[in-house]
């Protein structure tokens, strides 16, 4: 198997602050590779040294097969980029600034632009600089993955959509992996990349703390519960649910309506099961949290503060 | 590099507005001065009236050559108004096209397509000259179309000389906010650079203007170099104009070079 991209000793400072250090990863043809990592973990500077917007301070990259620094630009034909922040401006229509990127990259079959953004709700008959911040998101989208490229660097490509249009971008990706395209993904939002990814790498303060397969990364969640239980069994929930494997953390919080609450980490069936015995009046289980799950992971204690650039 | 040009197409779909805008700006100044110049220019009253004024004032503003046709024209128009109106449009083009581009991050998004920082750089440029000179040729013809009513015997050659003059004079602040913007990718200090040189030439011009122990500054100033050999009435000055498209083009190179080998910003 080829890969598709390939990083060696990548590293990235702009002045005196490091946003990547010594960075290695290879992304197979025909996966999607994740990465996640806190907001100024080096997620952005990674994509940018892949596309040759900025350039390493030291290490090298391959993109399909090629130096982004020395390639022929023809190789970015090949690929489809959403960046991290996209400020769509301009008067002119949704679909003539589609036009205009289709004339600098690869062929886009007919319609397959209108069939994107039919599909992702948008109207293309819009001028760019009065669409919201979402509409310009699905704007970005259409123009990544119009052309069909065989690569797909996605810089947080859901932010500013809707619940329905994120489900709508997911089938998107499994139906360009079914294509055989490469999706190389980032995101923040933990739940999005478990959805979608079948390898997915940890970034942190620009180091690259893991690269794993979805499933073990899956059973180490952490998520918080909070529960609300009739008074009288509450003592005996929290008994309950503490003696379960993975759970921890139990407390019980006093005021409106008193509330018990944990951290579980791993399955959760378990504590549905045996929460299932009480009367239960509320229960929120909240989305793993990124941060809290990666630093549980690998017992790295956490830092005060990260940057980027 | 593409045959089909994308990026020179997109520079000029997305100014079509402001080139209007500039060209109607253009028409009305000239529309506005040019009909004057038998009732103004020639007439003697003015001419006192000039002759009251410090010298060094009618000097400054160059109105020293106000009493024939050539002179009115380069005065009112081509020396002020048109110079003025010129130079922010190819500042603005200037900063918009690369310095613009990126802090709005489109450039990013733009260079992640099959398309080169060269390209970019000589596609845009291009997308400006093109502009400028259709703003010069304009000025020219209107010359040339109000020469017999305006009676500013001007011949058509030198007005072309005159429309030389002023694209050249502007294509530099044109090409030094491109430079600045491929250098820093700051827009302020892309505009602060184009609009500066004008300002600049213009300034020391004014200087020189006053005695022939400050003559030598002439040589340092565009403003100069577009206009000292007066176009419009002598016709196009090699030296002037090989300085002042000799700088843009050292310039277009300059930018090459900054964005082919910098960082773009986030």
């Amino acid at each position: 198997m080829t890969n598709v991209i390939e990083t060696h000793h990548l590293s990235k400072s702009f002045g005196r602050n490091t946003a990547l250090e010594e960075v290695d990863i290879s992304v197979e043809e025909g996966g999607i590779f994740g990465v996640i990592g806190p907001n100024g973990a080096g997620k952005t500077t990674l994509m940018r040294l892949l596309l040759d917007i900025v350039r390493p301070s030291s290490g090298s990259a391959r993109v399909l097969g090629e130096d982004p620094r020395k390639a022929s630009i023809g190789i970015r034909r090949h690929i489809g980029f959403v960046p991290g922040e996209l400020r769509l401006e301009g008067r002119v229509t949704g679909r003539q600034l589609l036009r205009h990127y289709a004339s600098i990259s690869g062929p886009v079959a007919p319609g397959a632009a209108n069939d994107l953004a039919d599909r992702l709700g948008l109207d293309l008959s819009r001028q760019v600089r009065t669409l919201s911040k979402g509409n310009k998101q699905k704007l970005g989208l259409v123009q990544a993955f119009m052309h069909r490229p065989r690569l797909l660097i996605l810089d947080e490509p859901t932010s500013g959509l809707d619940p329905l249009v994120q489900q709508e971008f997911l089938s998107m990706l499994r139906e360009a992996k079914a294509d055989g395209q490469t999706v190389f993904l980032s995101s923040h939002v933990l739940s999005e990349i478990q959805q979608a990814a079948d390898t997915v790498a940890i970034l942190r303060a620009g180091r690259l703390v893991s690269v794993s397969d979805i499933d073990s990364l899956r059973l180490t969640a952490i998520r918080h519960v909070r529960v609300g239980v009739a008074d009288a069994e509450m003592h005996a929930a929290r008994e309950t649910i503490a003696a379960l494997s993975g759970v921890r953390d139990t407390a019980v919080t006093t005021g409106d309506g008193a509330r018990l609450t944990a951290t579980i980490e791993g399955d959760i069936d378990p504590l549905v099961k045996a929460l299932s015995r009480f009367r239960i009046t509320d229960l929120v289980v909240e989305e793993p949290d990124l941060e809290e799950s990666v630093l549980r992971l690998y017992n790295i204690a956490p830092e005060e503060s990260t940057n980027e650039q | 590099m593409n045959s089909n040009l994308p990026l020179f197409r997109r520079s000029l779909a997305n100014s079509w507005r402001s080139l209007i805008a500039w060209s109607l700006g253009v028409v009305a100044a000239m529309m506005l001065y040019l009909p004057l110049f038998p009732s103004l220019g020639g007439n003697p009253d003015v001419q006192q009236l000039l002759d009251g004024l410090p010298s060094e004032l009618v000097k400054s503003i160059g109105y020293d050559q106000i009493a024939v046709g050539s002179g009115y024209t380069q005065s009112t128009f081509y020396g002020l108004i048109g110079f003025a109106l010129l130079t922010i449009a190819a500042t603005s083009w200037g900063t918009a096209a690369i310095a613009g581009d990126e802090e709005t991050g489109s450039l990013e998004l733009t260079l992640a397509h099959h398309v080169s920082r060269t390209q970019v750089i000589l596609e845009r440029s291009a997308a400006l000259i093109i502009r400028l000179v259709w703003l010069g040729l304009l000025s020219a013809i209107i010359v040339i179309a109000m020469n017999t009513p305006a009676e500013l015997n001007i011949e058509p050659a030198h007005a072309l000389a005159g429309a030389g003059a002023i694209i050249g004079l502007t294509l530099l602040s044109g090409t030094v906010a491109i430079a600045v913007g491929a250098l820093t990718g700051r827009r302020i200090y892309a505009t602060a650079a184009g609009a500066g040189i004008a300002v600049l030439g213009y300034a020391l011009n004014a200087v020189a203007n006053q005695s022939d122990d400050l003559d030598w500054l002439h040589s340092w100033s565009p403003y100069h170099w577009a206009y000292g050999n007066s176009p419009l009435a002598n016709g196009a000055d090699p030296g002037g104009f090989g300085l002042l498209y000799g700088l843009s083009a050292a310039l277009i190179v300059i930018s090459l070079v900054a964005l082919n080998r910098r960082d773009l910003r986030g």
